[in-house]
């Protein structure tokens, strides 16, 4: 078949803008502000085989798990899949990446054939388990955490499984989660709509050929990036800090990259055996982080299908931090992130120094849930607006400001106040930058947030999980390090209460003050190189304080003008070298 | 006041474009350069050029107009190139970043080298002030008058020329924020048309729920209204001192006009209006056909417009955006892409091959223009293709380099391509049709509407050119290339009604409504608005209030709009309010919760006034006849698309067509301003007043019958 190069760029058109037509339905109609406020889901297209079409990826670190679950399910059903199916999918030991994310297929047949799968997944707002919100830190097995849900009929054929679904949602406790898996239903709805009309126009054989070459052009398109990094080999690692267990207990991500011509390869073999806690990643949400870290390394602008990840190989042997064995508790997967890209930044920015960054701030979190006596019913409510640090530094740009985690690279957004104060019982008395906690450098890392706010309500309780309160992000090339996450409770008697990185507080009395700060970003290059005047503007806006001016950067500043004195700052920065 | 003319000026990036319209119902269509330095100097041109026109001086042609309706961008662009007012910012301790955050977002993903928005007031001007209130507007904290006065001081000694007032949950009561602004007006002089600071009080400006919304609009206000004003009130008195005794009305970006000392005090209504009069101009054109819904497309040189209006109403949203700001005053549903007969075309890494954003502009412009561009525009494609004559662009005032396009797209695409020239130019052709596709599937599909529904309305310079293959690839049967096509927005603001929103934030579940507060609020709104009105000068009997509400089904986090009768409000009907609220949301996003019986909460509830305006009457011809060969021209060498070949077509004289003449397609429609281009699947009929209505051949019968009426 002929192919006509021209429809193939259509075909990647509107494969994303269907995918993003599909965002658009979610955002807009889900219920937990986890999915409508903070956008934690994400949406694709995948082909008869799960191989994945096209995603729109609020939250990449859901998003390269879809592909390989679809494939399972394809595989798993057989020849048992029919027009009118809805599958529902968690479970980490086939291919899922956390028990939260919840995803939602849908078949697409054309003319008898299954040509295609539309799925959305989310981060529900509660799947059952011991601890609403299914964050629980004294798991050590996955049936002490949440419903597991291997591949599931809900519909077939058109028609509803109420039974299938009763027995699901009699797991749940909160009914908004019923209606938001709805709306995910709803979401693959509108994809396959819009891939069924694109079938209908072009034909099968079109439709085929077609993809097929936008996945080899795409290919060509990440060997052609792969190419541009110098062949070798590059080892770096990372630790990560307490497994909810043991205080003072650390784990190594070792990580060896090799680059070979038009091919990559991350191998894991050497990184630590796993947690007997929640603290481990599977498979998938592991590959997904080393994904979406390389990917911002690439070109921005390439198509995410199938073609992508073919020269990416990524070897975790399972029984690692990054790969638990079955059954192993594994919640906290997703935030394995973090280190894990702190591991390949370090190991790549001896190979490609100009497009790495220094250390973003990693996620600490807290889940919230209680009662809130105003509206007579209980709500439970993540801390977007108080989690986002700063993003590291690279060459040329400074880290992006209260960005969050690296796995969400600012996907996910706060909660407005206003509506967080109708939502949820609290007073919001503070949401700032916190001023001096980006890595000082050429480049300066993105800064960090100050959160406070007074709990209201009954029955509270908090879940903390993530990391960052041990180690800071680290500074590239002499730039420095920036600043650690902290949650502390300050009772209404008094007593201030910190938060471990695995946390589960019950009772909280109300008119407790939460405080947390969520860390900057590492910097980039060495500080005296940075522009004084730069400096001098960052004192005037009060987000460098004249010491931080002063020690870091060797800037030297007058306190009453505000005015750099340059004179004196080369004297010190010359003195400093 | 009588008066013979009324003149629609819309001020484009290269040209400023008129439509001078006469009480006979003739039109004439006026173009000049743009002066960006001074937008005022080139549409005082323009006035000048029509007075020539008619031999007249300017004195005595600019005493017959009666009406100036004036679209601006300078509050646009001075937010697009940060020469806004230096402005300082109140806002309640404790949350002082909240517009720089923009709630921690960053778009581009996977682009480390992607930045922040450096934002409209830096943080030195941010001034944190001790007050608070609670979710329900009751006073926690009581407003600290030092910090206002600290602030005020420091404001002065910074030269402030802009204050924006914004605290938490002001939504709900004003009373912190109108006590502040008593002091800033006192401390740094006040009012809109006096020499003091510009003031924005977000519970006046924009009193709805979401802080960084209201924050944002409120700024953005602060930011661009000591410009506007400085523009109005030298253009008021360029045209005073002209003669002028007319009307001076200015476009918004709801769609509506607004007289000059109005829109000084709401500057932010007038950002984005570039567009906006397109969707208004829509209606009107095909009103005259009996259609009660339609798409129009906008394509100029460097972006694309598509809006969709269902029942005479242009769609609306509230989540507007300029240059990653938010803006969130209710503005006509405007997509804006970046494609037009500028955009370049490139061959990416993996081989693909891609159209625009980037823009070749007017300088150095498409390779064609032969002013030094050398890479392959739309323009350079569309002139390869034969759909353009080499010396008949723009009339002939602009001579296009067949060479120099040839040699671009075979060295940036034909080559890299492995294709031959023609093959490369009809692949821009399609990919750009496609990009534009896209636009109109944005405010069709993804907002619930079928697209194949709609006529679509075709208007800017290189529209006509596109519109057939845009049409195939949503499957519309039907487009309207308006007589004013080139000059579509020009002529919209003429159709304009005055028009003003107001929102009031009502958080309550809808059956537990306080009726007495409900109907409170709407008579608040309503008296605001017939007073704003008759400053306007118009009369009780021209106004009309839309009401509406703003709801969601309990949880959820964002609204539907739902329009609801006078009388169901004064029934106070909360039962058939959501009856309408069900299947609106089903059609919106697949499904409803009336089964359920889950409750609706009230968010906002929401005011329109219009103030309507005479519009101009456009004089009607005598049918002709089918036959249109006295306005043939010449037949030329085209591309068709789907046969992928060249084919001799022919090619008509636009000016000569008349009322009931038939085009069968394929063939070419030149006008000194617009080529139309006709492919197999359409013909084309010339209706009385001198629009063309393109359909596909199928439906000839039933657009005979329309148009003609038999």
């Amino acid at each position: 078949m002929k192919i006509d190069k021209i429809l193939v760029s259509v075909f990647q058109r509107r494969f994303k803008s269907i995918t993003e037509e599909m965002s658009i339905t979610l955002t807009k109609t889900t219920r937990s502000p986890i999915l409508c406020e903070a956008k934690d889901f994400v949406t694709g297209l995948y082909d008869g085989k799960g191989k994945m079409l096209e995603q729109t990826e609020n939250l990449p670190i859901l998003s390269f798990s879809l592909g390989p679950v679809c494939e399972y399910i394809v595989e798993y059903f057989g020849d048992e899949i029919y027009p009118g199916d809805i599958i529902f999918h968690n479970d980490v030991f086939s291919m899922g990446n956390q028990n939260n994310d919840v995803a939602v297929y849908k078949p697409i047949f054309y003319k008898d054939k299954l040509l295609a799968w539309s799925a959305a997944k989310g981060h529900q707002a509660d799947i059952g388990g011991p601890v609403a919100g299914g964050y629980n830190p004294k798991a050590t097995e996955v049936w002490q955490e949440t419903l597991r849900i291997p591949p599931v009929k809900v519909y077939e054929r058109g028609k509803l499984r109420k039974d299938v679904w009763d027995l699901i949602f009699a797991n749940i406790r909160f009914d908004i989660v019923a209606a938001d898996m709805r709306a995910q239903i709803g979401s693959c709805v509108v994809g396959e709509r819009g891939v069924l009309k694109l079938a209908e126009k072009y034909g099968l054989e079109v439709f085929e050929s077609h993809k097929e070459h936008l996945f080899d052009s795409t290919e060509k398109m990440m060997r052609a990036e792969i190419k541009t990094i110098p062949n070798g080999v590059y080892e770096g690692e990372s630790t990560v800090y307490y497994d909810g267990r043991t205080p003072g207990s650390k784990y190594k991500i070792r990580v060896k990259i090799t680059v070979k011509d038009e091919e990559i390869t991350f191998d894991y073999s050497d990184t630590d055996p796993q947690t007997d806690g929640f603290v481990n990643g599977t498979y998938t949400s592991s590959a997904s982080a080393t994904l979406l870290t390389f990917l911002q390394m690439v070109n921005p602008d390439m198509p995410h299908n199938d073609g992508m990840v073919r020269p990416v190989k990524i070897v975790i042997p399972e029984g690692t931090i990054l790969n638990a064995k079955y059954p192993a508790a594994t919640t906290f997967g997703n935030h394995l992130c973090p280190p894990n890209a702190d591991a390949i930044i370090r190991a790549l920015s001896q190979a490609i120094p100009e497009r790495v960054t220094a250390g973003w701030n990693q996620l600490l979190c807290y889940l919230m849930s209680g009662y809130d006596p105003r509206k007579k019913d209980s709500y439970v409510d993540i801390g977007f607006l108080g989690l986002k640090g700063g993003s590291g530094a690279t060459s040329g740009v400074d880290g992006y400001d209260h960005i969050g985690m690296i796995d969400a690279s600012g996907g996910v957004l706060d909660q407005d106040y206003e509506m967080f104060e109708q939502q949820t019982p609290h007073l919001l008395l503070k949401h700032e930058y916190w001023p001096d906690s980006a890595g000082a450098g050429q480049w300066r890392g993105g800064l960090g947030v100050e959160t406070k706010f007074k709990i209201g309500g009954e029955n509270t309780k908090v879940v903390t999980f993530g990391d960052g309160d041990v180690e800071p992000p680290f500074g590239l090339f002499e730039g420095k390090r920036a600043t650690l996450n902290k949650i502390e409770l300050r009772y209404p008697d008094g007593k201030v209460y910190k938060a471990t990185s695995k946390d589960l507080i019950e009772n909280v009395s109300s008119g407790t003050i939460l405080f947390q700060q969520a860390g900057g970003g590492g910097g980039y290059g060495s500080p005296y190189l940075r522009d004084p005047a730069n400096v001098g503007k960052e004192v005037k806006n009060g987000i460098i304080s004249l010491k931080q001016a002063k020690k870091d950067y060797g800037v030297i500043i007058n306190p009453e003008t505000l005015e750099v004195n340059i004179e004196e700052t080369k004297k010190l920065r010359k003195k400093l070298k | 006041m009588t008066g013979e003319y009324k003149i629609g000026i819309d001020v484009g990036g290269t040209f400023t474009d008129f439509l001078l319209t006469s009480k006979d119902g003739s039109s004439e269509i006026y173009k000049v350069l743009s002066t960006p330095d001074d937008p005022s100097v080139g549409l005082m041109n323009g006035l000048e050029e029509m007075a020539k026109g008619k031999n007249v001086s300017l004195k005595d042609f600019i005493k017959k107009v009666k009406t100036v309706v004036h679209g601006t961008t300078v509050t646009t662009n001075a937010v697009l190139t940060r020469q806004g007012a230096k402005t300082g910012l109140l806002t309640t301790k404790g949350l002082r970043d909240a517009l720089e955050m923009r709630r921690g977002i960053r778009e581009e993903q996977y682009n480390n080298r992607y930045t922040n928005v450096e934002p409209l007031v830096p943080r030195y001007l941010r001034y944190p002030v001790e007050e608070r209130l609670d979710y329900k507007g009751d006073i926690l904290t009581e407003l600290k008058k030092s910090d206002v006065l600290d602030a005020a001081e420091w404001f002065k000694k910074e030269g402030i020329e802009a204050v924006a007032i914004c605290f938490m949950n002001s939504f709900a009561n004003d009373i912190n924020e109108s006590k502040a602004a008593e002091i800033i007006k006192e401390k740094l002089g006040s009012g809109f048309n006096e020499s003091g600071v510009y003031l924005t009080i977000s519970s006046e400006f924009l009193p709805s729920i979401r802080f960084y919304d209201r924050i944002s609009t409120t700024v953005l206000n602060s930011y661009v209204g000591p410009i506007l004003r400085s523009y109005l009130t030298s253009l008021t008195k360029k045209l005073k001192d002209a003669g002028f005794e007319g009307v001076l009305l200015i476009m918004q970006s709801n769609g509506g006009v607004v007289s000059p000392q109005v829109a000084m005090d709401k500057a932010a209504v007038t950002l984005l209006s570039g567009p906006a009069a397109g969707p208004v101009a829509g209606v009107e054109y095909t009103s005259i056909q009996d259609y009660d819904d339609c798409l129009t497309i906008d394509m100029g040189g460097t972006s694309f417009d598509a809006a969709l209006i269902k029942d005479k109403t242009p769609l609306v949203t509230t989540e507007g955006e300029i240059n990653r700001l938010r803006l969130a005053l209710p503005m006509l549903g405007i997509v804006t892409i970046g494609a037009g007969g500028g955009s370049i075309g490139w061959v990416d890494e993996g081989g693909l091959l891609r159209m625009g954003p980037q823009s070749a502009g007017s300088k150095p412009g498409p390779a064609c223009y032969d002013l030094g561009g050398e890479l392959p525009t739309c323009t350079d494609a569309d002139l390869v293709l034969g759909y353009l004559d080499k010396d008949f662009f723009a009339g002939g005032k602009i001579p296009l380099n067949y060479d120099r396009a040839e040699k671009a797209i075979k060295e940036k695409i034909a080559g890299p391509l492995g294709m031959n020239v023609i093959e490369a130019a009809s692949g821009m052709y399609h990919v750009i049709n496609v990009n534009m596709a896209s636009g109109v599937r944005e405010v069709s599909v993804k907002r619930g509407h079928d697209p194949r529904e709609f006529p679509l309305v075709v208007a800017g310079g290189a529209g006509p050119v596109h519109a057939c293959m845009i049409a195939l690839e949503l499957e519309i049967p039907v487009m309207i290339i308006p007589k004013e096509s080139s000059i579509f927005c020009a002529a919209g603001m003429l159709m304009s009604d005055l028009k003003h929103n107001f929102v009031r934030t009502y958080s309550t579940l809808l059956n537990k409504i306080d009726k007495q507060k409900f109907r409170s609020l709407f008579h608040e709104m309503k008296r605001e608005a017939t007073e704003l009105l008759t400053s306007e000068h118009i009369p009780k009997e021209s106004i009309q209030y839309v009401y509406s509400l703003d709801m969601r089904y309990v949880k959820q986090y964002h609204e539907v709009n739902v329009e609801v009768t006078r009388e169901e409000l004064e029934k106070e009907d909360i039962e058939s309010v959501v009856l309408k609220f069900h299947p609106e949301h089903n059609r919106l996003y697949g499904y409803s919760l009336k089964e359920e019986g889950t409750s609706i909460e009230l968010i906002n509830l929401r005011l329109l006034s219009i103030g309507k305006t005479e519009k101009p009457k456009f004089r009607q011809e005598e049918y002709d006849k089918e036959d249109s060969s006295k306005a043939l021209k010449k037949k030329r060498k085209v591309y068709l698309p789907l046969k992928k070949a060249f084919e001799e077509v022919p090619v008509y004289n636009g000016h000569q067509l008349r009322f009931g003449n038939k085009i069968f397609g394929p063939a070419i429609i030149e006008q000194v301003n617009t080529t139309t281009f006709i492919t197999p699947e359409y013909n084309v009929i010339c209706d009385k007043y001198g629009s063309y209505t393109m359909y596909l051949k199928a439906k000839e019968g039933e657009i005979n019958k329309k148009i003609v009426g038999i």
